[in-house]
């Protein structure tokens, strides 16, 4: 039983071990071969793009998200349409199969009806 | 039929919900008028009615998809409850100061009674978690309802992380278990062998699975979220979090425990702790009767009161739930008959709390100086809510206290060994709920000793409102009860016995054709 632990505890000890000794030899190599020595070229952006202009915290307007969330409506109705039409229109499916698109359209639909009348739309 | 077609016909109520629901969010485009709302609440009504109908009249019992959907006697009753519950609330948001998007209001809270049926007719971990989010993600909103005030939106907001804190632990935990026993189904669970039951991994999975519904149930110490939602979120936010999300919430743990996990109880017996749920839920029953009592002592504001009340009741349906050792149907029917019993009341003590934030632009315990001169009516039911929720004779809650410690003391009865068996968590829950008397009294000596203030208007007799005649209704609801339980209690115990007996036979069939894994 006792021999189990210890076992465990030997894991423990070379799982600690493990990783901070390649940790400490970095340091060391940083310390020794390369001190820290900024400046205004080696703190340019240099090839990650350009200089950023202004605060990074802007305030997003919380439309955006309802214009995606609307457009959603329509990128469901076209992955669903798509198929439909290539396949040869709604004449090549059966009754019960275009009335479950229909269904599926209408509540598609409702949102938009709902967002429109509740003025979503609108950019304020 | 092929198993779309009967996932149509099955779940025909919830249907019936999220129709209603979509009507509902259309005819709320129009210009709202008190007439207009009226009409709403109307249609509201009307469909969740017609789910109940249907529930009523189709008394059959399916298992479709291998346990995503089981339509038994238990679910039906506890979609029954579900529905009228969250009715109740819809009600009560007619009478509140939501005047924005009330529409929308009722549509999420029709959208929350969906996912709670599907909560508690799912036997499958996946559709466990599915149901659980389909429930938590409409309760958010309700809670963020008031747009304009900070303490809704920070009660959302810690609702919010801490529901998905637990349901990451639920996920976590659930994928233990898949992880150590290969499958989802609770059904195919309870067949595991008992060495996979004892297995470490197999019960860190069933922890872990625990503190998510902890934090569901709101028992302590997985309940920090509680006071401060009950207290921000609009008053009938709070009515459905504390009512229909408690049943959906209770019925699921104890399909979850007793249907999946009964060969890893465990014990709870006092110093012969055995790993398993048990010793977890009782420790978890233990604690929350005890902070929650303690903790409510000192707060001043009722919703408070009834969060913290809240948690001591959650204690105390986790310590029905510590019977099912000894005889499960018993211990589910006690659990089950306690939690409805629990949702009604607080349920009305909530409606009358929002009836009375409105007229007096508060809930601190000095709103409800008086009470019993401007509403006798409101005051005694009050009365009736409040010492029904203390458990004294011979209210409902005083019965669903007696059967939930009867089961539990059954194990004190029935040891063998001579034990002492759950006595330790029986003596915690008597002594605190001794405690509970102290704030539950104090609220009624606000309503009918305290002096009416200066305040004018305020001891005039004032109009009634539906929302008023509900809780009247529900405050006769918990005095029927309590001088005539059977009238619940037979029901339910009826529920609960066709469920075990149709369980048995699909075990002894499951026996003769294991599942494939």
């Amino acid at each position: 039983m006792s021999q189990d632990y210890l076992l465990l505890t030997l894991f423990l000890a070379i799982a600690v071990i493990f990783p901070v000794i390649p940790l400490a030899i970095a340091w060391a190599w940083c310390r020794i071969f390369t001190p820290p020595k900024p400046g205004h070229d080696k703190q340019a952006i240099y090839e990650c793009g350009l200089e950023s202009k202004g605060p990074a915290r802007i305030q997003f307007r919380a439309q955006y998200y309802l214009y995606a969330l609307i457009f959603l409506v329509f990128d469901v109705e076209a992955v669903l349409l798509f198929p439909i039409a290539a396949m040869g229109g709604f004449g090549a499916l059966s009754a019960g199969s275009a009335l479950a698109v229909l269904a599926f359209l209408c509540l598609l639909f409702e949102g938009l009806v709902w967002a429109w009348a509740k003025g979503i739309l609108e950019w304020k | 039929m092929n198993t779309a077609l009967a996932l149509f016909k099955y779940l025909t109520p919830e249907s019936f919900l999220a129709e209603t629901a979509f009507f509902v969010l259309i005819a709320g485009l129009f210009k709202a008028t008190a007439a207009r709302r009226t009409a709403l609440l109307s249609l509201a009504i009307l469909g969740g009615l017609a789910s109940i109908a249907w529930l009523v009249l189709n008394p059959d019992t399916v298992n479709i998809a291998h346990g995503m959907a089981v339509i038994d006697p238990l679910t039906r009753l506890g979609k029954i409850a579900i529905v009228a519950l969250s009715l109740g609330a819809c009600v009560y948001a007619a009478a509140s100061a939501i005047e924005e998007h009330f529409a929308e209001y009722l549509a999420l809270i029709l959208f929350t009674a969906i996912g709670m049926m599907l909560l508690v007719s799912a036997e499958d971990l996946l559709m466990i978690f599915i149901g659980l989010e389909m429930t938590s993600i409409p309760l958010y909103l309700l809670a963020a309802y008031l747009k304009k005030s900070s303490a809704s939106a920070e009660a959302a907001l810690k609702y919010f992380l801490f529901g998905g804190v637990s349901a990451a632990f639920l996920l976590f935990g659930f994928s233990l278990i898949y992880g150590s026993t290969g499958s989802t189904s609770l059904q195919a669970l309870a067949l595991i062998p008992r060495a996979t039951a004892s297995d470490p991994v197999f019960l860190a999975g069933v922890a872990f699975a625990l503190a998510g519904f902890g934090f569901k149930v709101a028992a302590v110490p997985f309940h920090l979220w509680a006071p401060d939602v009950y207290e921000g979120a609009p008053t009938p936010s709070a009515a459905l979090i504390a009512s229909a999300s408690k049943v959906a919430g209770f019925l699921i743990l104890a399909k979850f425990l007793t249907l999946g996990f009964v060969h890893a109880t465990g014990s709870a017996v006092w110093n012969l702790w055995q790993p398993g749920w048990l010793p977890l839920v009782a420790v978890l029953a233990a604690a929350s009767v005890a902070v929650g009592n303690l903790a409510a002592l000192s707060q001043t504001n009722v919703k408070r009161i009834l969060a913290y009340s809240a948690i001591a009741q959650s204690g105390y349906m986790l310590i029905g739930l510590l019977a099912v050792g000894q005889r499960r149907e018993t211990a589910i029917a006690s659990v089950l008959f306690y939690v409805i019993v629990y949702a009604l009341t607080t349920l009305g003590a909530f409606g009358i709390v929002g009836i009375v934030e409105k007229r007096r632009g508060g809930a601190q315990l000095q709103h409800f100086d008086g009470l019993h001169r401007s509403s006798p009516g409101l005051a005694l039911a009050l009365g009736v809510f409040m010492i029904s929720l203390a458990g004294i004779p011979p209210l409902a809650g005083f019965f669903g206290k007696f059967y939930l410690f009867a089961g539990a003391l059954g194990s004190v009865t029935s040891a063998s060994d001579g034990s002492l068996g759950l006595l330790w968590v029986l003596i915690v829950a008597i002594v605190f709920n001794a405690v509970s008397l102290y704030y539950y009294l104090i609220v009624l000596k606000h309503v009918f000793v305290a002096p009416v203030p200066d305040a004018p208007h305020a001891a005039e007799p004032q109009p009634r409102t539906a929302a008023g005649y509900l809780s009247g209704l529900l405050a006769v609801a918990v005095v029927v009860i309590g001088l005539y339980p059977p009238l619940l209690l037979e029901p339910i115990a009826g529920a609960v016995t066709a469920t075990a007996r149709a369980a048995a036979q699909t075990e002894l069939r499951a026996t003769l054709n294991p599942p494939q894994r």
